[in-house]
């Protein structure tokens, strides 16, 4: 393989691999029972507002709620038993795992630590 | 399982899992079912099932795929070295925090 076939490569997988990964997803979801189809979409709609900036980080995260939805179809696991009381809580603590270096709320964060670090070293009135 | 039992669980409830599979290793929904059969009736599997994917991001558990008769393979996870290591440092931390509230508790200083 020559250099530019691998530059090529690496790109390619970049862009395409996580697409292909999106649509593997969606026809994951279409498979589950209507019901669990109908929660992992409401589910997947919230995560949405968590934009992520690393493809291959998202794309993992839906493939891990799929698993979950799949596995717990299976099991009969309800869905109150799969989300809980609280199913936004239930996303916060799901999307916290992907979260390193990607979404807005980690760079928001980054963003609140800095600013408070320069306030510090300010120097008083 | 009131509110309060609720807030403590979470805190702690990464060492919990860690300890079950510390005996043996489960896949996900024997942990939430061992939970409620504990009496944590409240806990979600989703919630387990994102604290495990979070010990395997972090290095504390080993993952494998094991085929099940109905539905998809199941991801078994079992305790690694790193993550004894970690539940040592939990049970450490339990114990001095145990120990001072008892202390409160007594009126003690």
């Amino acid at each position: 393989m020559t250099m530019s076939d691998a530059e090529k490569g690496g790109f390619i997988s970049k862009v395409i691999g996580p697409k292909r990964r999106w649509r593997q997803y969606k026809a994951r979801v279409r498979q589950l029972p209507p019901n669990y189809r109908t929660a992992v979409e409401a589910i997947e709609r919230y995560l949405m507002h968590f934009v992520p900036t690393d493809d291959d980080n998202a794309a993992s995260m839906f493939e891990d709620l799929a698993d979950l939805f799949e596995q717990a179809a299976a099991d009969g696991t309800s869905i109150r038993e799969i989300v809980g009381n609280d199913p936004g809580e239930f996303a916060e603590v799901f999307v916290q795992n992907y979260s390193e270096g990607g979404y807005v709320p980690t760079r928001a964060r980054k963003r609140l630590t800095d600013a408070i670090s320069r306030a510090e070293e300010e120097k008083p009135r | 399982m009131g509110k309060q039992a609720t807030e403590m669980l979470k805190g702690t409830l990464e060492g919990i899992v860690l300890a079950i599979l510390s005996g043996r290793p489960a896949y996900g929904y024997e942990i939430t079912t061992w939970l409620r059969d504990q009496g944590f009736s409240d806990i979600a599997e989703g919630t387990v099932y994102a604290l495990l994917v979070r010990l395997e991001h972090r290095g504390f558990v080993d993952v494998e795929k094991v085929p099940s008769e109905k539905g998809p393979p199941r991801k078994v996870y079992s305790l690694n070295a790193q993550g004894q290591e970690y539940l040592e440092e939990f049970w450490r931390t339990w114990s001095f925090l145990t120990e001072r509230l008892e202390q409160l508790r007594e009126g003690g200083r």
